[in-house]
């Protein structure tokens, strides 16, 4: 691990100030991932900007829905009473992830900012374009088992591996981020995550020094008929091999609207709109669903070893549909 | 703690527990050494190569470092000590991927660790041979061949009206305890002291010496608590000998820890096994003929295979069987022993491949089982000195409800959920091996106390409890009256955690050494007494405060013309998800007839432990190397899927009770390999019994039962 300046921080504005002042600056919250990277000699940061006290902690409820601070646990944020009582799909989401103890010092900023988990970004002695931009891609023609299926480029087919992030996705939240200057500005959650495209080592639409201060998740009918699939290699603490964040709002029998997203599939959170809006005004059955799931997954792309996924993913779609069907009473 | 001295067999608590969880438990590089300097490993990103150069400067400037060794400034060794891995730092070549190529040496860790990202090494590469599925047809016959055919197999085979005939694979694994390896060594003069995790204390002396030249006397090896090692910290690798070379060169004690990661590649694994099982039945279920033939990998360094069809040998008394190896030596590092090397991997194959036959003959899996074994080894004629397969199966028939099971897959449902019955059987050899113990006694008084000494280990599963147990009861004295000191060459020589040897060599060697206390000090009494005496009295009737005695235990003579192993049975009951293909295991039984079981909860938890990694294989792990490098792209817990608690149901254990003279003087067979023996396959029987998927290809992650 390269050795590094410490700048703890109290104010948001100053720490955005630090880091936008040092272009090898980072912010560090919880630590669980960025910690691991640095020792690992992926990431190398001259200065680490301690925002783990900032003031960004609050999970309120708005006019508009919910505001979760950048800064609140992820522990706190599964369990908080609204959280629980209004997005019982995030708080299946975030318990589905990780460990009690990663999520006792998990933020939600770092949630959503986690890098992947693709073993050669980990790998430094072979090429990786996502940690060395230019280098070549490992993992294309290599072990690709746990690697997109959707929207990944000739040069990285990494996944995003954050289950938070999903069911945010489905849930069409946005994130509230703090700038160099001071200005303040709104990311919808489907634009914040990036597909790799040419530029794999940017995995978000963050400016260098730009904070994150809360995510805003709007008021939807979607609570009692939502549910978070995670399939993984082990029944717990594994990342996601698929998962789904399947959300209905029902009425009188018929679905008004579905949402729809999938983890482990794609460099970003994959909303499945096709599939959401097959279902539009249908009715809630597996029959449906399955060929909901079909029209999403007809478009995947499968590398060397990872073409079960196409399959899990439809059956993961169709299970987690019907069990939020069925409701979560 | 119980005052009462009637203690062996009883569920007593780990006596070194309180240590461990308040923290006063030293593990290797918990020692405090003073001025010590650390050291951190530069691996080789190649799998086969010359190395050119290694340009040290930037790494020899960066702040703290004191040295960098490398092949250039390594001392020249002895002799090889066997050491597994091979002696390194001797050429300027490698020969797997992630062999160790330098070592700086800092005064901190992280200083030690930055500047091991500076070391530049400059290689040539050569050919190398990582891609195992590719190149298994050029494996060759072992250079120490253990094959073994009895009758005709291929007669029998061709004639058989029923019969199996499959492949089954097993990837690579590995070890990974808890703790991983680490050595602090420190030079006295020509005497080097290392306090290093190991599961043989006298292994380790013996090949530091060889390596050295020193005398064993001059290597003191301590180790006193190890956090695991299922059969990684059974010989002496390579960073050993490194951690002394560096503490040699800067002449400062040196502590050498591997990282998690370091563990792939650093402390052997169990390799890549192909099973080739061929079985074939009469039309009433009688087993004609066994042929079990593995292809696996070596090192290009060196020889190590496993007797997956050892199992296959000797479970079932077929006419015929045919038993062969072949083996492909490979630039990936040497495999080693794994608990229950050869059995845990064997059973998977020839247990999935008889509940398959039990299919085709549309047999009940147990009955089939029952009808096909002998209590007498088929492999080389001699009778078990005991054998409690049938009362394994029947009692662990009950637990699990075995009425409940359908023959029919995919007869039973509930909601999501498709759930299934699997069954299996093992046996792990048992043995017992020299071992020594020297017992001081002590008296003031009415009181006496023992000291215990040895040069046993602890791996975390019980050797001070159970020593203390024996002593207790042999002497006579409640157990806290009993000092157990191990894990330390200076005690008298004794057998390694391995092989399910511990228990029968530490336990009869102390009570051997316990009696013969009480005989020799009854001698000095000069007295016959007509009660038994106590320890005390004796010491008061010789007029003695201290005393001494030690010995050197064998095994049997009587033991040689048998064949001694623990057997067990495992039940599973198997939920599979019928839309997504993942498996749990709700409930695993296992029912082991184990001879003498000196500590009912340690044994207990032993046999836990086993099926938990039997899960671990049947469901979640493998190690998965590129054929493009030769590393494995498994490089942490992260990805290299050891169960966690969520994998884990209820295991209900139960041993069937055996009083087995002939094993050893005590009835020990040992329980610290058998409980992974069997479980994969019993779980991979239950998810076919489930989904009517056969899955010979572990482990069964959700893709495999879609
Ligand atoms: C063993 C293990 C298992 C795991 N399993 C899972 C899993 O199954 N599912 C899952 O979803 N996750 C999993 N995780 C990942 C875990 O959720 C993340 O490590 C965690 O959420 C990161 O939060 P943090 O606060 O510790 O982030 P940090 O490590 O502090 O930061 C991560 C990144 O985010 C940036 N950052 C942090 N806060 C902000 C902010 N407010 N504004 C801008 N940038 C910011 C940092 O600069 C850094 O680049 C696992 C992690 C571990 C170690």
């Amino acid at each position: 691990m390269r050795a590094f300046k410490f700048t703890p921080s109290s104010e948001p504005e100053a720490a955005v100030k630090a880091v936008k002042a040092n272009s090898e600056a980072k912010f560090i919250a919880g630590g669980t991932n960025l910690i691991d990277l640095m020792k690992e000699g992926i990431e190398g940061p001259s200065e680490l900007v301690d925002i783990s006290r900032l003031n960004l902690t609050q999970i309120r409820s708005t006019s508009t829905g919910i505001s979760i601070g950048s800064l609140a646990k992820n522990s706190d944020t599964a369990n908080h009473p609204l959280v629980r009582r209004d997005f019982p799909m995030l708080t299946q989401a975030i318990l589905s992830g990780a460990t009690a103890q990663i999520r006792n010092m998990a933020t939600n900023g770092g949630n959503i900012a986690q890098r992947t988990r693709c073993p050669y970004f980990y790998e430094v002695s072979v090429n990786c374009n996502k940690r060395r931009p230019g280098s070549g891609c490992s993992s294309l023609e290599g072990y690709n088992r746990n690697h997109s299926i959707f929207g990944f480029s000739d040069k990285c087919a990494a996944v995003n591996p954050s289950d938070m992030s999903v069911a945010l996705a489905a849930l069409d939240a946005s994130v509230n981020v703090l700038g160099a200057d001071g200005k303040t500005r709104v990311i919808k959650f489907n634009d914040f995550h990036r597909l790799p495209g040419d530029t794999p080592q940017r995995d978000n639409n963050l400016e260098h020094g730009e904070l994150i201060t809360s995510i805003e998740i709007p008021k939807s009918n979607f609570a009692p008929h939502s549910y978070y699939l995670k399939v993984g290699d082990r029944a717990s603490h594994s990342f996601a091999l698929v998962s789904v964040a399947a959300a209905l709002e029902l009425d009188g029998g018929k679905i008004k609207q579905a949402r729809i997203a999938m983890g482990g599939v794609a460099p970003k959170p994959w909303r499945a709109y096709a599939a959401e809006k097959f279902l539009a005004g249908k009715t809630p059955s597996e029959e449906n669903f399955s060929a909901a799931a079909d029209s999403e997954m007809k478009a995947a792309i499968p590398l060397e070893h990872n073409g079960f996924k196409i399959e899990l993913g439809k059956r993961a779609i169709v299970l987690a549909l019907k069990r939020a069907a069925a409701g979560n009473a | 703690m119980a005052r009462d001295t009637k203690v062996i067999g009883e569920a007593i608590s780990r006596i070194d527990g309180l240590l461990k969880v308040t923290g006063g438990a030293n593990y290797s590089t918990d020692f405090p050494v003073k001025n010590v300097a650390y050291g951190f490993i530069v691996k080789s990103s190649n799998a086969a190569a010359s190395i050119k150069d290694i340009d040290t400067t930037a790494a020899e400037k960066s702040p703290g470092v004191i040295a960098v060794l490398t092949y250039k400034n390594a001392p020249k060794v002895a002799g090889s000590g066997n050491l597994s891995g091979g002696v390194i730092l001797q050429e300027p070549k490698v020969d797997f991927y992630g062999q160790h190529v330098a070592v700086v040496v800092a005064d901190t860790y992280e200083q030690a660790r930055y500047a091991a990202e500076l070391v530049k090494v400059n290689y040539e590469p050569l050919p190398a041979m990582v891609d195992f599925d590719a190149h298994k047809g050029e494996a060759v016959e072992p250079q120490r061949g253990r094959g073994s055919k009895r009758g005709d197999f291929d007669a029998a085979f061709v004639a058989a009206e029923h019969k199996v005939d499959q492949t089954y694979l097993t990837p690579v694994y590995h070890h990974q305890p808890l703790e991983p390896h680490s050595t602090i060594a420190v030079w006295e003069g020509s005497k080097l002291t290392l306090y290093n995790a190991s599961q043989v204390v006298n292994g380790v002396q013996n090949a530091i010496a060889a390596v050295f030249g020193l005398k064993p006397a001059d290597v003191h090896v301590v180790t006193p608590h190890v956090g695991g090692g299922f059969g990684s910290k059974g010989s002496a690798w390579p960073h050993v000998v490194l951690a002394a070379m560096a503490a040699k060169l800067v002449n400062r004690p040196v502590k050498l820890a591997l990282t998690r990661q370091n563990m792939f590649n650093s402390v052997g694994l169990r390799q890549r096994n192909v099973q080739h099982v061929r079985l074939a039945a009469s039309a009433d279920g009688k087993l004609t003929a066994i042929g079990h033939d593995t292809t696996t990998h070596t090192a290009v360094t060196g020889e190590f295979i496993e007797q997956c069809g050892h199992l296959s040998s000797m479970m079932y008394d077929a006419p015929n069987a045919s038993i062969g190896y072949r083996v492909l030596p490979m630039n990936v590092i040497i495999p080693t022993f794994t608990r229950a090397p050869g059995e845990s991997t064997g059973s998977f194959a020839t247990e999935s491949a008889i509940d398959e036959l039990a299919y085709e003959l549309k047999m009940d899996p147990i009955e089939f089982r029952l009808k096909n074994f002998s209590m007498t080894d088929p492999s080389n004629g001699r009778p078990f000195s005991s054998r409690a397969t049938a009362e394994a199966l029947k009692k662990g028939a009950e637990m699990i409800g075995w009425t409940k099971r359908k023959m029919q897959p995919r007869s039973i449902r509930n909601g999501d959920f498709l759930i299934g019955y699997g069954v299996a059987i093992g046996s792990y050899p048992s043995r017992q091996v020299p071992s020594s113990t020297l017992v001081k006694l002590k008296r003031a008084g009415n009181d006496v106390t023992a000291t215990i000494e040895t040069a046993a280990s602890d791996l975390g599963t019980g050797t001070y409890t159970i020593v203390a147990q024996t002593a207790a009861e042999t002497l006579g004295l409640p157990m806290d009256k009993v000092e157990v000191k191990i894990g330390d060459s200076e005690f008298p020589p004794a057998a390694g955690s391995v092989g399910s040897i511990g228990a029968a060599s530490f336990c009869n060697s102390v009570s051997e050494t316990c009696i013969q206390a009480k005989n020799e000090l009854q001698a000095k009494t000069g007295r016959t007494w007509v009660a038994p005496p106590t320890v005390a009295q004796l010491m008061e009737a010789a007029n003695l405060n201290e005393y001494q005695t030690r010995v050197d235990a064998r095994p049997s003579a009587e033991a040689q013309k048998y064949s001694s192993h623990a057997f067990n049975a495992n039940f599973s009951e198997v939920w599979v998800n019928a839309y997504t293909g993942a498996v749990r295991v709700p409930r695993h039984v296992a029912v082991t007839g184990a001879g003498k079981i000196i500590n009912a909860k340690t044994a207990r938890s032993q046999i836990i432990g086993g099926c938990i990694w039997g899960i671990g294989m049947a469901l979640t792990e493998a190690s998965i190397l590129d054929p493009r490098w030769g590393n494995f792209v498994t490089r942490t817990y992260n990805d290299y899927h050891i169960p966690a608690n969520l994998d884990v149901g209820t295991i209900d254990v139960a041993f069937i009770p055996e009083d087995d003279r002939v094993v050893n003087r005590l009835g020990i067979k040992g329980v610290g390999e058998v409980g992974i023996v069997g479980v994969a396959a019993s779980i991979a029987n239950a998810a076919f019994n489930a989904t009517g998927k056969r899955v010979r290809d572990l482990p069964l992650t959700p893709d495999k039962l879609l």
